[in-house]
């Protein structure tokens, strides 16, 4: 599933500023959970998606695409 | 909202959790090998504390997949260390050594009338390399996670 899923969370990320401690920390969940969703190993839910658009200030359609 | 000092500490307990994770597994089964408690014809490990390790050992070691633990840093890091992705790779563990267990199951069954091998001997031997197989994924599938990439 989470090769069929590309995400521009890294991108959003650096465009930002922000680390991914930084991040983590605003969302409220782990530095290991933004690394795993930006190397694609892990496929977020539907909730930590919708959080990492809003922290970022973007949809999710945009952080997310299928590929 | 967390802190960066929660999120810092649950980035390094997780690793330590790794490292942890790992020498415990690592421990377990280098035991298994050469002890071997269970299999010994010579009564080494049928009776007295030696007979209760090996079940204890294991059911102790099944903990470290379950997301609990870790009281003495507050909910909040608590949350951060058992996250979505720790919880998954707990999972995935799990069925790798759910597959580990029948695969193991399925031959004790076929090899068992030849053998003929206990029923304290069957558990022995479905039971640790499933528990030594979900440990080891379960700290390679965190270690992958926490690998900078």
């Amino acid at each position: 599933m989470g090769d069929q899923l590309d995400n521009r969370l890294r991108e959003e990320r650096i465009r930002r500023g922000l680390t991914q401690a930084q991040l983590a920390e605003s969302i409220g969940v782990s530095r290991k959970t933004i690394n795993t969703v930006e190397n694609g190993i892990f496929v977020p839910s539907t909730v930590l998606a919708l959080r990492l658009a809003k922290a970022l200030g973007t949809t999710v359609e945009a952080l997310f695409q299928l590929r | 909202m967390t802190s960066s000092n929660e999120v810092e500490l649950a980035d390094r307990i997780s690793r330590r959790r790794v490292l942890g994770t790992t020498f415990a597994a690592v421990a377990f089964l280098a035991v298994q090998v050469v002890a071997r408690p269970v299999l010994r014809s010579d009564g080494y490990g049928a009776s007295g504390w030696r007979a209760y390790a090996w079940p204890f050992n294991s059911a102790l070691l099944l903990l470290l997949l379950l997301p609990i633990g870790g009281y003495v840093w507050g909910r909040g890091v608590r949350a951060l260390v058992n996250d979505e992705v720790s919880r998954s790779n707990s999972k995935s563990a799990t069925a790798a050594a759910f597959w580990v267990a029948m695969c193991v199951a399925l031959l004790v069954y076929l090899f068992a009338p030849s053998v003929g091998i206990s029923a304290r001997a069957a558990t022995y031997l479905v039971v640790t390399p499933s528990v030594g197989v979900a440990l080891l994924v379960f700290a390679w599938l965190e270690s992958r996670a926490l690998r900078d990439g």
